[in-house]
């Protein structure tokens, strides 16, 4: 393999000092002179029409500066799919869940704000409560949008190859259920934001986001605003997950406040309000029917699944899209058919979470398949490596696996786990299981349906040529995109590490979609990359120009100017770069002329030196509807082997052991790559174990913390086995592809099949609590 | 947003004081330790006392001082030096390794032993073995000291035998008698910063190193209004020659003696069988210790 200066190496992150001594700072950190804060009035019943609202005695409260509502912000519908723009800044006539919007003020300060919220007056008359997306899609439910009168708000029905048909040569043929809970991203840091309306009428938005672009193009719509006069910047983001990639309330409530008051607004969530907001993972209900040869060869699925969408569409058209589009790959299936539901409920709206759409189909399907070898009497690894697509193999659904180191990922952990050794060989409590799983490396298209590009970047250079400054939209949620970025633009041009200064997350410095479906390293990459080669290019050719040396005979590495064909007389430039620099301590010296040096010569041909890089995917393929959602310029992959020991008499389940097995095609940077293994792990094993929304019967969340919400602690995982395959993606900048989400996929099913072999039970319902599984246990011992 | 409601805070310097303090505020006051449980409590509006009173500068309340036959713990003392002292790892184990498992390491610096047996949650984690170590609180009023055993101590949820001027200011342990093992067993959702779902905490004392049980303490946690005892499986347990089989009456007639409900961290039934589970275990646990020494 080639050798690189910076990339495919373990170099810290550019923000890890700050990160470790807590100077990060993250949007509720900020403070703007004359601020006011801004609080939210939302509803306390989950569906109900609204009679009257009476703000009067909110806006005579002393300290108060402002209060909305409907009549004040306008009904300019918004969402995430243009196809299913449902939401209002405020409710209007109804509210549809608990925590629906209806009013805001804008104090001097936060006591005096959720006191004015306490005094507005909202007379409501309750509507049918509809909780469960059975019964709202029933005849004659009452409809929660008019415009959806059997409370569907997206349905799905694909078929590719003909399943009735392969069904009928199938040697066997089973039919499962799969059910999983509402989940919440429990990013640790609650949205928050800062708006900015100055007197020249530009909005600055300051906001903890995933997408600054889409903010930006949201907020712009809804208020009524040029998209040249938002800026949406973020600084510090304390995770995402999904349920940021989106526009949300606080972001318009407080751009509404900061217009009309004049004032900077700041707004943040509490722990409550995140859950309420919510447009996390959905519930999914699925019935999976896979029929196979007897030599184990996967020949048909049929894919129903229903989706309790919660009060809004957020990005539920995508995710009803790829509850089905992620089936089927990474294994060899021609006929595939699917038919999905998007309900709506009197709930916090569903968006897209980690893995979007596909974890919970991922966890029924690859339990199932471990059925069907034990069925079969295979090994439940060797039937996927009979089944896996390799390189260049193009799912029934169009999605072409231009790298794919599946095979290499099965056989790293079968190695690395000793499975051989364990299968089967376990004593009771103890148990072994194996999993698949493959995601995109970002979506073919944004949200909206546009010929915009998906990323673009600029690197400037100072004009001592010292620096190279990289701007890009791209967002570093936590996730380590400035740290990728900022190699990839010194590997480009040949700098070294900290000579790059990284500038991220904001409107001003152009297009990107931002850190959603595991997309940034692959596409704001690409831009990065061909940024930087444009600059190193242009200062090549003016130096070219000057020592009248041909651009090839040149290279620039760690920052040095090579000369390929030896020594070169560049005394004249040393010496003027030398004498413009008098009293500088740190004159360049040498026998190796510096980047800085020939950078300098540029800027005086130039004036600015700047290297543009802009990327969209081509054409993907994918002739059907809803080809949009899945089709991909890359797939990363993945395998995982998981050991747990279940405690007999309470059920408790112990993760002893994880074995990971991720194809992210070039590891950019190899710590980097690990953490997203080891994060998407931790998060599996938390939708596995623990992790639901509990509702009462009224709709109300009865545990939106993380004391009764629980994610994972330290001592509940086990050290992580993560192991790096690296496939060259021909279509990914350096061969590069995703890690971010595809490495949850095998997490939940590789522990269901481990609990199975454990206990000889099958749970089909997550979370696999202990009091779930002892009842399960307790009920097969009576039968 | 949760916000604090406004208060005044004081910090006396005796317990005289702060009886006089106390008194003063009349029923507007209480008492602040490590304030996990009050702020909490604070901030969701559940409560807003006027005052706070604050016992950190009173000399002795933080100290584990030995006395003839026993120890006594200041009510401030951190849940963290329940581990950390030599003393309560070698002789008072039993409230070592509930400690060890209340909250997280935050927590356990912050958090109180007077305070979580005030709050008195019925999930609590140290009442359990403090109860079956026989433990009792001295409380105090106007300067005047009235001592409790911790069984007579807790009402219900949130509920004590405390009056509103009333401070906790020692809990008095008594040394273990020969032939005596515990053991203190919770089980949770996740290895840390869980509530019980359900807790068990035994105590059985022989008359000999081979004998029959002379005294047995079963504590049953997070299935009823409060920490109780199991009652019939005590009375089984006392006069009889520890045997699995005898563990095993005892431990399914303590499912018989709570009440558990079903609320979100788990099913009545589940629990009545978990008690079973872990009675066992721990007096199983216990008798091994008593074995081992
Ligand atoms: C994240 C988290 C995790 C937790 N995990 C656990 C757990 O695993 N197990 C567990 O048992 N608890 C747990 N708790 C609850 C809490 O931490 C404990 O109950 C703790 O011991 C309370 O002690 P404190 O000093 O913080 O009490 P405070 O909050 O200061 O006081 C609690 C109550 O006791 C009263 N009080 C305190 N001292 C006195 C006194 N000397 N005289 C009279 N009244 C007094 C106060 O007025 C108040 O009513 C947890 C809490 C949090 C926030």
């Amino acid at each position: 393999m080639k050798e690189y200066a910076i990339i495919n190496s373990r170099l810290p992150k550019v923000d890890a000092w700050a990160k470790v001594t807590g100077d990060a700072r993250y949007t509720d950190d900020l403070t703007m002179p004359n601020m006011l804060y801004g609080a939210l009035l939302q509803s306390p019943l989950a569906h109900a029409k609204i009679k009257r609202i009476d703000t009067s005695k909110a806006e005579k409260l002393p300290g108060v500066k402002d209060v909305v509502t409907a009549k004040e912000a306008g009904l300019v519908k918004y969402g995430v799919s243009p196809a299913r723009y449902d939401e209002t800044i405020f409710c209007d006539q109804k509210v549809r869940y608990i925590g629906d919007e209806i009013a805001a003020v804008a104090a001097v300060d936060l006591e005096t704000a959720l006191e004015a919220v306490s005094l507005i007056e909202v007379e409501y008359e309750e509507l049918p409560l509809l909780l469960d997306p059975f019964e709202a899609r029933k005849e004659g439910a009452i409809a929660i949008h008019d415009d959806f009168p059997n409370n569907i708000c997206a349905e799905v029905h694909q078929e590719f190859g003909n399943v009735e048909e392969a069904l009928k040569t199938c040697d066997y043929i089973r039919t499962d259920k799969f059910v999983n809970k509402k989940q919440d991203g429990a990013f640790l840091e609650p949205q928050s934001c800062i708006a900015t309306y100055d007197l020249n009428g530009n909005l600055t938005l300051t906001s903890s986001t995933q997408t600054v672009h889409y903010v930006q193009r949201t907020v712009a719509m809804v208020l009524g605003l040029p998209i040249g006069k938002v800026r949406v910047t973020k600084p510090c983001v304390g995770g995402g997950f999904g349920p940021k990639a989106s526009a949300n309330t606080i972001e318009l409530v407080a751009s509404l406040l900061s217009m009309r008051t004049g004032r900077p607004v700041k707004m943040t969530f509490t722990r409550e309000q995140v859950f309420q907001h919510s447009r996390a993972r959905h519930q999914f209900f699925h019935e999976l029917t896979t029929g196979v040869m007897k030599d184990g060869t996967l020949i048909a699925l049929k894919n129903v699944c229903h989706m309790d969408g919660g009060a809004y569409s957020s990005f539920g058209i995508a995710t009803v899209y790829y509850g089905g589009s992620l089936l089927g790959a990474p294994y060899k299936l021609p006929n595939m058919k699917y038919d999905g539901y998007r309900m709506y409920t009197n709930k916090p709206a569903n968006g897209a979470q980690r893995g979007h759409g596909g974890v919970i189909a991922r966890a029924a399907w690859e339990q199932q398949l471990d059925v069907i070898a034990e069925e079969l009497g295979m090994d439940p690894l060797e039937l996927r490596l009979k089944n896996m697509m390799k390189k260049g193999d193009v799912t029934c659904n169009d999605f072409n696996m231009s790298s794919f180191g599946m095979e290499e990922c099965l056989e790293a952990i079968r190695d690395g786990s000793g499975w051989k050794e364990k299968k089967g060989k376990l004593p009771k409590g103890k148990g072994i299981g194996v999993a698949c799983g493959f995601f995109v490396s970002g979506a073919g298209f944004p949200i909206y349906r546009s010929e915009t590009f998906h990323s673009t970047a600029m690197i400037k250079l100072s004009e001592d040529g010292g620096t190279i400054n990289l701007y890009t939209a791209a967002a570093d949620i936590g996730q380590g995109s400035d740290t990728v970025l900022t190699m990839m633009a010194a590997e480009a041009i040949g700098v070294r590490y900290e000579d790059v200064r990284v500038s991220s997350g904001d409107t001003d410095f152009g297009v990107d979609l931002g850190a959603y479906s595991s997309r940034q390293t692959l596409m704001s990459g690409h831009a990065v990359k061909q940024a930087g080669e444009d600059v190193r290019n242009q200062v090549l050719e003016v130096l070219s120009r000057n020592l009248k040396i041909p651009v090839e005979d040149m290279d620039i590495k760690q920052g040095l100017i090579i000369f390929k064909k030896g020594k070169v007389d560049f005394s004249g430039l040393r010496s003027q770069y030398i004498k413009e620099h008098r009293g500088w301590v740190d004159a360049p010296s040498g026998d190796e002329l510096t980047f800085k040096e020939a950078a300098r010569v540029a800027y005086f041909e130039k004036g600015v030196v700047v290297g543009r890089g802009s990327y969209k995917p081509g054409d993907l393929g994918g002739k059907y509807k809803g080809a949009a959602v899945g089709t991909s310029p890359a797939y990363g992959c993945s395998a995982q082997v998981v050991e747990v020991s279940v405690d007999m008499d309470t059920g408790k389940i112990t993760i002893d052991n994880m074995t990971d097995a991720h194809d992210c095609g070039f590891a950019i940077n190899r710590t980097n790559v690990e953490g997203q293994m080891q994060g998407s792990l931790s998060m599996g094993v938390g939708e596995a174990l623990y992790e639901e929304i509990k509702f009462d019967a009224k709709g109300r969340v009865v545990n939106p913390t993380f004391g009764e919400y629980r994610i994972p602690t330290a001592l509940d995982m086990p050290n992580v086995n993560a192991i790096i395959i690296e496939s060259n993606e021909p279509n990914g900048p350096w061969g590069a592809k995703e890690v971010g989400e595809g490495a949850i996929m095998p997490t939940i099913p590789a522990i269901l099949n481990a609990i199975y072999d454990a206990t000889g039970i099958r749970v089909r319902e997550l979370p696999v609590t202990s009091e779930r599984l002892f009842m399960a246990m307790k009920e097969k011992n009576k039968k | 947003m949760h916000l604090l409601p406004k208060f005044d805070f004081y910090e006396p310097d005796s317990m005289a004081e702060a009886c006089k303090v106390l008194a003063e505020t009349k029923t507007e006051g209480k008492i602040i330790a490590g304030g996990t449980d009050i702020m909490v409590n604070m901030k969701k509006g559940l409560l807003s006392p006027k005052y706070l009173v604050s016992l950190a500068k009173i000399p002795g309340v933080s100290s584990i001082e030995p006395i003839t036959g026993g120890i006594v713990i200041g009510p401030n003392l951190i849940v963290a030096k329940l581990i950390e002292f030599d003393l309560m790892r070698k002789k008072f184990n039993l409230l070592s390794k509930a400690a060890s498992v209340l909250g997280s390491p935050l927590i356990r610096n912050r958090a109180t032993i007077g305070g979580n047996i005030v709050t008195a949650r019925p999930a609590a984690d140290l009442p359990p073995p403090l109860m079956a170590m026989g433990a009792r609180v001295v409380l105090m009023r106007k300067g005047k000291e009235r001592e409790l055993p911790l069984d007579d101590f807790f009402v219900g949820p949130g509920q004590t035998k405390i009056k509103p001027t009333e401070i906790l200011v020692k809990i008095i342990v008594d040394d273990p008698p020969p032939f005596t093992g515990w053991d203190y067993v919770k089980l949770m959702h996740r290895n840390a910063l869980e509530i019980a779902i359900v807790a068990v905490a035994v105590r059985i004392t022989l008359d000999s190193p081979d004998g029959i049980i002379k005294d047995a303490r079963v504590i049953l946690s997070a299935v009823a209004a409060k920490a109780i005892h199991a009652v019939s499986a005590e009375k089984i347990l006392i006069g009889e020659k520890p045997t699995a089989k005898l563990f095993a009456r005892a431990a399914s007639l303590a499912s018989t003696d709570c009440t558990p409900i079903t609320d979100i961290r788990g099913g009545a039934e589940y629990r009545c069988a978990m008690v079973e589970t872990l009675t066992n275990r721990a007096l199983s646990a216990a008798l091994l210790q008593i074995k081992s020494k």
